[in-house]
């Protein structure tokens, strides 16, 4: 009976443990890549290559995913446009939408099965076959020569590829437009340019950047905490790419509070 | 042995989740001397070297390097005494986004301020005097694990290290390959530099060590040189014989 209720009892506490570790941890990393930057103290190599890692390679995929947030948010007006003659509204409709909130949350969430999961396997990897220990040994700080550079890259492309993906899901809807309800591009372009939405598109650059701090901060914090070999560098990934998302949704949720835009 | 105290640890103890992997450690390694560090696997020797090195923290007792403790010591602190060291990893531990030319160039690059021509010149001489000379642009995954070792050995030499670690140098290595590396080990070392071996190689190892210690489920249990195995416990001759019968038996 006991058993019962100190069970549950437990296992909550142990959540709760473990998350209040993984903030802590991630929050004294985020201060020491901080310090690290202050005044800059990083491998410019290393950071070149994690740039053209992360960003280059991560283009493609975010092109695509970009192209498709644009056709589906225009499939899912289609039919209020068709039956209201509004097509003077699709392209506030879908700029509102792809630059505020759909495209930085399905981009980031891209990036972050992406480029976060790759990370935290490498640096579990790095840590499981030795090669962070040789780091130490060679009086190299695994944080400025490996944490930093990803840090850097991570939030800078994560920032190019938001103004990317933003311009792909513009074409992806304006092509859906035209080939699904007959909409002539130049109507959805004007509507979308009349709506004057700066104001999303900066707040969908500024989730984009505090993604971009989130998914390098935690997918590192959990690949250079890998223990136990093959199994452990799965187990981090696995955790890595639940705390990235969930950090991604609740991050959202709370600019979208902070900043109320289209109100 | 009368070179000064390159290492010293005073009560030595390391646990992992409640389990002391070692315990009361009481060690000195001077410069000039070459430490075999010998014991049954699993009893705790890499776990002593890497406190050696400053890679764990003891949960007991202290390691001093040239008298400084190294728990004591801040992050820059622990960078200016790591500069001395080289270190072997059991499994090479080579960075693998690097060719064979970078691994070795690699702490050149990061510590020694040396100009681009001068790192390249002690780089290509390093790796001709392992045998490498031909597989500068190779990666760590076109390697054997005998190269890989040997590349391990460059990088953890090439900077002139004061302090040399070598986690099991001929683990997983075939009986000539094993000799070739315990002969650069013999070769590579300095007059004044202090070096620990660990290894179960008993044969090999007496072509380089000085001394031995050996450590039995993480207490020290022998520390003089072979010559002093008379009045060593029962034990530790019976693990010099039968890991030197055992190996001559592999080699033969």
């Amino acid at each position: 009976m006991r058993s019962l209720v100190t069970r549950p009892l437990a296992t909550v506490g142990q959540a709760w443990l473990a998350l209040a570790a993984t903030l802590g941890g991630a929050t004294i990393l985020l201060g020491r890549i901080l310090r690290s930057l202050v005044p800059p103290r990083f491998d410019r190599d290393e950071t070149w290559r994690q740039l053209y890692g992360v960003g280059v390679k991560s283009a493609g995929i975010v092109v695509v995913t970009a192209l498709f947030v644009g056709a589906i948010m225009v499939i899912q007006s289609a039919f209020y446009v068709r039956r209201t003659g509004a097509t003077s509204l699709l392209g506030y409709g879908v700029g509102f939408t792809v630059f505020a909130e759909i495209g930085p949350i399905l981009i980031g969430l891209m990036f972050s099965g992406r480029v976060g999961a790759n990370n935290t396997a490498e640096l579990g990897t790095m840590v499981v076959t030795e090669q962070v220990d040789a780091l130490r040994t060679l009086a190299i700080d695994p944080i400025r020569y490996l944490v930093v550079p990803r840090f850097i890259a991570m939030i800078v492309m994560m920032l190019m590829l938001m103004a990317l993906g933003d311009v792909f899901a513009v074409i992806g809807a304006t092509l859906t437009a035209d080939a699904l309800i007959g909409i002539d591009p130049q109507v959805l372009i004007d509507s979308l340019l009349e709506s004057h939405l700066l104001d999303e598109y900066l707040l969908g650059l500024g989730k984009a950047l505090c993604f971009g701090v989130s998914i390098s901060v935690l997918s590192c914090w959990y690949g250079l905490g890998v223990r136990g070999g093959a199994t452990g560098v799965g187990r981090a990934v696995n955790n890595s790419v639940v705390a990235n998302a969930a950090a991604i949704f609740f991050i959202d949720f709370v600019m979208g509070w902070l900043f109320p835009v289209g109100l | 042995m009368s070179g000064a105290v390159a290492i010293r640890c005073e009560g030595l103890g390391k646990r992992f989740d409640g389990t002391w992997v070692l315990r009361d450690v009481n060690l000195e390694v001077r410069r000039g001397e070459v430490l075999g560090l010998i014991g049954p696997g699993g009893h705790g020797k890499s776990v002593l070297l890497k406190c050696l090195a400053g890679l764990l923290s003891p949960d007991a007792g202290r390691v001093l390097v040239d008298g400084e403790d190294l728990a004591r010591l801040g992050p820059l602190g622990l960078a200016r005494v790591r500069e001395q060291y080289g270190y072997v990893f059991q499994n090479y531990a080579l960075f693998d986004f690097m060719t064979v030319r970078d691994n070795v160039a690699f702490p050149l690059v990061q510590q020694a301020h040396l100009s681009a021509e001068e790192i390249d010149g002690r780089v290509a001489s390093r790796l001709s005097e392992v045998g490498l000379g031909h597989a500068l642009d190779l990666l760590p995954r076109e390697l054997s694990g005998g190269m890989k070792k040997r590349v391990g050995l460059a990088r953890a030499t090439v900077g002139e290290p004061a302090i040399l670690l070598y986690d099991d140098p001929s683990a997983g290595l075939d009986p000539v390959t094993s000799s070739k590396i315990f002969q650069l080990i013999a070769r590579m070392h300095r007059a004044d530099a202090a070096t620990v071996v660990v290894s179960h190689d008993i044969d090999r190892m007496r072509a380089v060590c000085d001394r031995y210690v050996m450590l039995d489920h993480g207490q020290l249990v022998f520390d003089g040189p072979e010559d002093a195995l008379g009045g060593a416990p029962d034990t530790v001759r019976a693990f010099f014989h039968d890991a030197a019968a055992t190996q001559r038996r592999g080699g033969a």
